[in-house]
């Protein structure tokens, strides 16, 4: 059974994208097949890391132009994982971002159909996990990955913009569509290793990473759990990863 | 007399039962028969309407999203709901234009219903 992951935050900037990448690349490493997918449609972020070699991109998936699988570049031999490691582009064209936001419900919504077809498509290619790095709010594509995953991992930092949005976001939406989450709490500035809550908003905690630059300068173009498994934040992205299979 | 009335009897039985013949096959083809106007009404469910959905007829739509096209029978062994109370759920959709139903042979089937406004 192929383990759907949606990515989601309340606010921008919460470091979503590079927990989405560090996760993905430690799901692979531990021999689980594993397809990240940009769905941050109107900031493309995946592409600034890796370099896309297939000739589709996930919009043009979700517009129904392809199959998701010719959207999908390898790069198993790259970061030298176990197994393989696809990741499905989203197109950083600022024409591409403008044609994105004019798009009515109508294409939300066979994009949704699209991506929960595709999510079929993927688990009979004998994936193990899907991840979807996602827009941040309620915005179309992000309730989107939202609704066709099986786990919303919440990427949290500690304003209070954010917690009160995030409380919102679990009744109003996550809660309603059924959905099993938990709450990352990143950039975290009590200086504590450890766990501040253990549940919060009735949803488990699974990990507090402190606020480190390193982080931030090396994350820029390193994917620290391959870089360097040893480091703290890899140490937390690997518990993570342990508490989400625990999840299921 | 009496087999003379019977014989009425009968030939009006035979009548009605091809009227009724005539008016099932009638009713079962106006849900395939979809006028023109209501094909630019016909109404695609997206996520956002999905919330705004009353809690059962939510799951109803998000296990059908989930699974495709299915019948009612498939969608209630997931929810684990009466065959009968799923019927009703997925007639309501059908009936807020949010899905579709058709028949393959015997069976009715359900699906999310598409916009035909196709970009």
């Amino acid at each position: 059974m192929t383990l759907t992951l949606a990515i989601h935050s309340s606010k921008g900037g919460t470091g979503k994208t590079s927990i989405a990448m560090n996760l993905a690349v430690a799901f692979a490493s531990a021999g689980k097949n594993t397809c990240l997918i940009d769905l941050d449609l109107r900031g493309p972020s995946l592409c600034s890391m890796f370099e896309p070699k297939s000739h589709f991109w996930i919009n043009d998936f979700l517009s129904g132009k392809c199959s998701i699988k010719d959207t999908l570049t390898d790069v198993k031999g790259e970061m030298d994982t176990k197994a393989h490691l696809y990741l499905s582009f989203s197109n950083p064209d600022i024409r591409e971002i403008r044609d994105l936001v004019s798009k009515d419900r109508d294409w939300q919504a066979s994009a949704l159909k699209a991506l929960m077809n595709g999510k079929r498509e993927l688990s009979e290619k004998d994936l193990d996990v899907i991840i979807f790095d996602t827009s941040p709010g309620v915005e179309y594509e992000s309730i989107n990955a939202v609704a066709a995953s099986d786990v919303v991992i919440i990427v949290h930092n500690d304003t209070n913009a954010c917690t009160s949005c995030t409380e919102q976001l679990i009744n109003g939406v996550y809660s309603l569509l059924d959905k099993k989450c938990g709450i990352i709490d990143n950039m975290s500035h009590n200086n504590c290793l450890d766990m501040i809550d253990k549940k919060r908003y009735g949803v488990p905690v699974l990990a507090t990473i402190p606020c480190m630059c390193e982080i931030a300068t090396r994350g820029k173009n390193e994917i620290l759990v391959h870089t360097e498994p040893e480091h703290l934040f890899s140490k937390s992205i690997i518990s993570i990863k342990e508490k989400i299979e625990a999840m299921k | 007399m009496d087999s003379e009335l019977l014989e009425q009897i009968v030939t009006n039985l035979k009548d009605i039962n091809s009227k009724l013949d005539k008016l099932i096959v009638q009713v079962e083809n106006r849900d395939e028969q979809i006028t023109e106007k209501e094909r630019i009404m016909a109404d695609s469910l997206d996520v956002i309407t999905l919330l705004s959905l009353p809690d059962h007829l939510r799951t109803t739509a998000t296990t059908l999203f989930e699974i495709g096209p299915a019948t009612a029978d498939e969608i209630s062994k997931i929810t684990n709901k009466e065959r009968a109370v799923e019927s009703n759920y997925l007639n309501q959709l059908v009936r807020m234009n949010h899905v579709r139903k058709y028949r393959e042979g015997r069976k009715v089937y359900f699906r999310i219903n598409d916009s035909l406004k196709k970009k």
